[in-house]
């Protein structure tokens, strides 16, 4: 794939850091590879409020973005639902080409979340990864004094941990590269920080193959 | 205070944003004056940081609003010290009291403008109103295009606002969004570079107990047409200051800007865009494109609007036979009835032998990326009017029309 749109829908504030996460280790894994990458945040959601939906989009392409000023991915060919039950609600899957993928951080299996995907002949594949699980269950909690300062909207810019996918952002990335293909497994890995969750989640993906039609 | 030194160059990727605080801390910076509004929010954020981690010995402070930041930026460089600020928005409109007695009492206060729409009704996208409702209040004025440009821009104009020839203030402004919030590559400098480019700050007259002097006393009417006429001759020398400081940057940088503006494939061309910031990315590639299908368009991007280069503009404008003004910025009721960039464009246009027809474009407003397709639709427009020789319609709202 020459040009390829990931947007990873997540929480306000409480899931942030999870969401940039993943759009910064696979834009800059893309641009190791030698690729044009750029990541970014939805500039209209940033202002962001605690659970509120948040979008973080990361861009590559062999050849330059000409599209860099854009605030929106319009055609996301990857979508990632850092919380599961975002599922319902909104139109993640609005621009997607066929033949996408979906991600989605959940318990259940594809077979019981596919029914409430808007658009699902999209879908060249759905996959569903308990991430919560795999990172650290407590994962939240150990964060509050963090995220107290994340509440003044400061966009990222008050975070102390300077690592990238402590918790539940490493089985989401795992299971993004593992089914796309979009960087190289060895690029990313080295980035992630919590590789206990990394390794299980890539023997523990739920996947279904679908074959999509065109919308 | 003595900080950032003994730091190596080396390739970041940074947004606007952090490259402006950046910029501050190399040019060590004595006091910041903060006050949160996005986009700029993050330049302070960025700076906070710094200070706090040790890595910058600055005096911080958070100011109650944006007029009290200008205040406190006012003080503190009559006091001698180099002095950083920045708003977005209305931030920069709830400051404007201030601009006038800065540039009077010739402080040569930075402010960083990450610009933001007014309201109504609160958006956050980038339109270029906001800092250029202030553009005859005496602060030298420029937009940059990409974060290298904004971490740049603000060296340079450090250093034109100190030197003593000059003694003004300096807004260096940049996009909302797209330079504040796009990452890219920077190149950030050996200290060593920064402390051969910019000397210490050292204001002629302070205010030192030890040493008193007056600033900003109350005067009598007679007394004020010469303190005017002394700024305005000041704002108009400094444009040669700002030539020789950018000549000396590109000598130690490596990276050589013109100070006024930048041309793009205009060699042959017959119709032009005319804009500053950061639309000139898209720009780029949109006449990329049109070239490549045999279409002779160019850009032309204005890096410094206060001075204005008046003989510049005219001397490049002239050669072609369409402008269409990318306005990025309301001017309700002006001459074209859409921006301000249009009136500054015909007027220094006026005297010359050959007058191009322009047009005004009202595109990228309330901080809407203009996308390619745009640059295509205008640049018939611009067509159109070469073909038949005359103007039908002077304002186009991009986006509102066939």
């Amino acid at each position: 794939m020459s040009y390829t749109e990931l947007t990873v829908w997540t929480r306000g504030i409480i899931m942030d850091k999870e969401g940039r996460d993943i759009v910064n280790s696979v834009s800059a894994s893309a641009r190791l590879e030698g690729k044009y990458a750029q990541a970014m945040e939805n500039y209209v959601d940033n202002p962001d409020r605690t659970n509120c939906p948040t979008r973080k989009y990361c861009r590559m392409s062999d050849s330059i973005l000409e599209n860099e000023l854009t605030y929106e991915n319009e055609h996301p060919n990857i979508v990632v639902l850092v919380e599961g039950t975002m599922v319902k609600g909104w139109d993640y899957m609005r621009g997607m080409p066929p033949g996408g993928t979906l991600v989605i951080n959940t318990h259940y299996t594809p077979d019981y979340m596919i029914r409430f995907v808007p658009g699902p002949e999209r879908l060249s594949q759905l996959v569903c990864v308990d991430a919560a699980k795999l990172a650290d269950h407590k994962w939240l909690y150990y964060r509050l004094g963090e995220l107290g300062l994340d509440r003044l909207s400061t966009e990222g810019a008050a975070e102390r941990n300077k690592l990238i996918a402590p918790d539940i952002a490493a089985p989401l990335i795992a299971a993004v590269i593992k089914t796309t293909g979009i960087v190289k497994m060895e690029t990313i890995e080295p980035m992630i920080a919590n590789k206990h969750a990394f390794e299980m989640a890539l023997k523990e993906l739920h996947i279904m193959k679908l074959s999509p039609v065109a919308a | 205070m003595a900080t950032a030194t003994a730091l190596k160059k080396k390739m970041v990727r940074i947004n606007g944003c952090v490259a402006a605080a950046q910029a501050a801390k190399y040019a060590d910076v004595d006091v910041i004056a903060a006050y949160p509004i996005r986009p700029y929010t993050a330049t302070m954020m960025a700076l906070a940081q710094m200070v706090a981690n040790g890595e910058l010995d600055a005096e911080y402070i958070v100011a109650d609003s944006e007029h009290s930041q200008l205040s406190i930026s006012h003080g503190a460089s009559s006091s001698g010290a180099r002095v950083f600020t920045g708003s977005s928005g209305v931030g920069v409109q709830f400051a404007y009291e201030l601009y006038s007695p800065i540039s009077g009492s010739r402080m040569p206060v930075q402010m960083m403008i990450a610009d933001r729409t007014l309201d109504p009704p609160g958006d956050f996208g980038s339109e270029h109103t906001d800092a250029l409702s202030t553009r005859d209040m005496g602060w030298i004025m420029g937009w940059s295009c990409d974060a290298q440009e904004a971490f740049d821009n603000h060296l340079i104009a450090y250093r034109i606002g100190e030197d003593p020839r000059v003694l003004l203030p300096q807004m260096v402004c940049q996009d909302g969004f797209f330079v504040s919030h796009i990452t890219g590559d920077v190149e950030l400098p050996d200290s060593g570079q920064v402390k051969e480019f910019l000397p210490p700050y050292k204001h002629p007259y302070p205010l030192d107990p030890r040493h008193p002097v007056s600033h900003g006393p109350q005067i009598m009417p007679e007394q004020g047409p010469p303190l005017q006429l002394e700024r305005a001759r000041a704002m108009e020398g400094s444009m040669a200051v700002i030539e020789e400081v950018h000549e000396e940057f590109g000598k130690i940088f490596g990276r050589h800007y013109d100070p006024w503006i930048e041309e793009f494939m205009t060699e042959d061309a017959e119709v032009v865009f005319f804009l500053q910031g950061a639309h000139a990315v898209t720009a780029k590639f949109a006449i990329q494109h049109m070239r490549d299908k045999g279409l002779k368009v160019g850009l032309v991007r204005l890096r410094t609007i206060r001075p204005y280069p008046t003989e510049r503009v005219r001397e490049s404008l002239s050669k072609f036979k369409v402008v269409g003004v990318i306005e990025t910025n309301m001017g309700l009721g002006s001459v074209s009835s859409g921006g301000v960039l249009y009136a500054e464009v015909c007027a220094a246009l006026y005297e010359a032998d050959k007058r191009p027809l322009v047009l005004s474009f009202m595109a990228g407003m309330g901080g809407e990326a203009i996308v390619l397709k745009e640059f295509y639709w205008m640049t018939e427009k611009m067509q159109a009017v070469q073909k038949s020789g005359k103007i039908e319609k002077r304002t186009h709202w991009v986006g509102f029309e066939e």
